[in-house]
């Protein structure tokens, strides 16, 4: 039987606050997106954020101990067993743990679609390696998101942030240069952004 | 039920009965349409999950909110606790029978690289809820919905002018404006009593 506690799965502590267990990656699931969190150090359990890039329907079961959702500007507590569903993509969401315990599950996806694996699952497997300078390992996961979905700009995006931090403008530059050309706005993003820092005196950044 | 989101407590549900397991329709309660979820409580001793396997290119996981479920999976069984997640890909057989009363499973499936689309099945759900005349609109709403599929004019208004009585909230509104399941009723005169 396939079967992980979710205490075994692995935990990523993401530097915004939650802890981050990934269940789809763990078992290869493809036909939907699902994860479950755990509160940081800090109680956050569920980012704040919207859905709206991903047009992502979700729902969020407290699986343990108890959680407040803030939901459009409105509190919720919720307990085991009692789950909200987002219907509306540009709500904000977030949650925090007011027990240590604290577990939840998301599921996600846009209606009428395919289920296509999220660009973040990448980012945020790789965010412990950037957070302690182990570029390899982060480049690999980068290798495998791209394998998995080919051009995609946000993956090239992060893929030339963590090359620039890691001192190789040449690698840094020609995925930036990439992500640009696949999508306008990271342009933008690339003119503000610290991890440029190295590169962006360079002629062939782009402006 | 309302602004865009819904507050859901599986233990206070409305369930139906799937062959002879306590059923959950939570995707039905909720609307959701990106992926087929349900979930399925027992007692002590009683079967959780109906032994089946799903169609190729199925993938399910299960997951133990309370109690306890032990699952024979392919002929292997296991006791999962709460916090227990458990996959099954297409094709292989499963069932689960509560270990403890008050026990609830939440299940999630897909089609791998297909839309989610409710099945045949979900629909029997539906025809079985309308059958027990239970007081949601929705309920109504998608038997209406299924009768139109089935086209079957006459049994759709019939249950879409029931669902319409029983939204006293009016949510329902934009689904009759916009659902294009509702489309092949929409010349009909009766269709706009259902929009006023």
């Amino acid at each position: 039987v396939n079967l992980v506690h979710v205490d075994e799965l692995d935990a990523i502590e993401m530097p915004e606050g939650f802890v981050w267990r990934p269940v789809r990656r763990h078992f290869g699931i493809r036909a939907f997106g699902t994860n479950a969190y755990t509160p940081g150090a800090n109680g956050q359990i569920v980012e704040e954020h919207t859905e709206e890039q991903l047009g992502h329907e979700e729902v969020y079961l407290v699986l343990r101990g108890r959680v407040r959702f803030t939901i459009d500007g409105n509190d919720h507590e919720l307990g085991p067993g009692q789950l909200v569903f987002v219907r509306d993509p540009s709500l904000r969401r977030g949650g925090v743990a007011l027990t240590e315990d604290a577990a939840v599950l998301a599921v996600g996806g846009k209606p009428g679609e395919a289920h296509e694996i999220s660009t973040w699952e990448y980012v945020f497997v790789a965010s412990p390696y950037v957070q302690a300078d182990r570029w390899a390992e982060a480049e690999r996961l980068m290798q495998e998101g791209l394998e998995e979905k080919p051009g995609d700009p946000a993956l090239l995006y992060h893929f030339a942030c963590l090359e620039a931090r890691a001192g190789k403008p040449d690698a840094a530059l020609e995925h930036l240069l990439a992500a640009v050309e696949a999508g306008e706005r990271f342009r933008e993003y690339a003119q503000t952004d610290e991890d440029f820092v190295s590169i962006r005196d360079d002629p062939r950044f782009p402006r | 039920m309302s602004g865009g989101y819904t507050i859901l407590s599986l233990d206070e549900a409305q369930t139906a009965t799937h062959r002879d397991c306590t059923l959950i329709p939570v995707r039905h309660h909720l609307r959701f349409r990106a992926a087929g979820v349900n979930a399925w409580k027992a007692d002590a001793g009683d079967q959780l999950v109906p032994p089946h396997s799903e169609d190729p290119g199925m993938e399910e996981l299960y997951v133990v909110v309370s109690g306890r479920a032990t699952f024979t999976v392919d002929d292997e069984t296991t006791s999962a606790p709460p916090g227990s997640l458990i996959f099954v890909p297409p094709g292989i057989h499963r069932r689960a029978e509560a270990a403890e009363d008050g026990t609830i499973v939440f299940a999630i499936g897909g089609a791998v690289g297909r839309a989610f689309e409710s099945s045949g099945w979900g629909n029997a759900i539906t025809a079985n809820l309308a059958a027990e005349d239970i007081d949601l609109w929705y309920v109504h709403y998608d038997a209406g919905c299924h009768e139109v599929s089935a086209r079957r004019s006459d049994d759709a208004f019939e249950h879409l002018r029931h669902a319409k009585e029983l939204d006293s909230e009016g949510e329902s509104a934009a689904y009759f404006r916009e659902d294009s399941r509702l489309d092949p009723l929409r010349d009909d005169p009766r269709f706009q009593d259902l929009l006023a």
